[in-house]
């Protein structure tokens, strides 16, 4: 999932993970893997004081991001809509440096 | 005694982890969403309700945008979107907290739904919490838990209509709290 939209929307409580999207738990039949995310998930319920405040889950995905599965079998009908516009966009960050 | 010195200058714990929201996602893609994400914290107002009870008396619910219906009810409309890629099926399904794996489908032109296939838990963890009530780690898992369809370009459907619902069913059944899982 991605915390960082926080910035964007405000949101009353985030416990962001670094997980895969469609996976945002764990892998499949993990049992004690899921577990462990969704106790420190709702453990910030009792920890979070004001709105906002965004908890940085400590747990690692086990496989590389080239690695990991997540990506639909097509690419959906938005991104392929402005595939022209993304190239643009990476190849002006290259040039610039990333903004965040 | 050098550590413990070094930790009171420190304002954070050294090992605690900072998420990049963007690590699984390609750099060209990355650097297409991440233009719109401002650099500091939102300064609007955030809606805030108190936690009332203890998590071992709270009712729980929950919610992933990963487009999960039962098979029998009608999929999320995949058909449409690709036809008009700036629309998302906003509409929303019921998931009560004793679906078995083999009643649930998935459908999502964004990710890829295989996972949620075979264990719904990766994404809406119904058996996970049902454990979770069973030990007393929380109060109660709700009778229904939803799904609704993470690709919406226009909200005003799914925030006038849709969630409307949702939340008035929440209500009635009495939910105090929702954990609410993106895809």
């Amino acid at each position: 999932m991605i915390p960082e939209f926080h910035r964007q929307i405000g949101i009353p409580r985030v416990a962001g993970i670094e997980y895969p999207f469609g996976r945002t738990v764990g892998q499949v039949n993990d049992v004690h893997g899921q577990r462990k995310v969704l106790l420190e998930t709702i453990s910030c319920l009792e920890r979070a004081k004001k709105p906002g405040e965004v908890f940085h889950l400590p747990f690692t995905w086990p496989e590389e991001p080239k690695e990991t599965k997540w990506h639909p079998p097509e690419i959906s009908p938005i991104l392929k809509f402005f595939q022209d516009e993304i190239r643009k966009t990476r190849q002006q960050e290259k040039k610039s440096g990333p903004g965040l | 005694m050098y550590l413990e010195s070094m930790l009171e200058v420190l304002p954070v714990e050294i090992n605690e982890k900072v998420v990049d929201g963007f690590r699984f996602m390609p750099p060209t893609l990355r650097a297409w969403l991440r233009k719109d994400i401002p650099e500091t914290d939102y300064m609007g107002e955030i809606p805030w309700t108190p936690l009332k009870k203890p998590l071992s008396r709270t009712m729980f619910s929950l919610m992933t945008s990963a487009g999960i219906n039962l098979k029998a009810d009608p999929p999320f409309d995949m058909e449409r979107e690709k036809r008009e890629p700036f629309w998302g099926d906003p509409t929303h399904r019921e998931i009560p907290r004793d679906t078995s794996q083999d009643q649930i489908d998935a459908n999502h032109l964004h990710v890829d739904t295989s996972f949620i296939k075979d264990d719904i838990n990766v994404i809406l963890p119904i058996t996970r919490f049902a454990e979770f009530e069973r030990e007393g780690l929380i109060g109660s898992l709700a009778p229904t838990c939803y799904s609704f369809y993470g690709y919406q370009h226009d909200f005003t459907v799914l925030m006038e209509i849709t969630m409307p619902k949702v939340a008035a069913k929440m209500h009635d059944e009495g939910v105090e709290a929702v954990v609410l899982t993106p895809a």
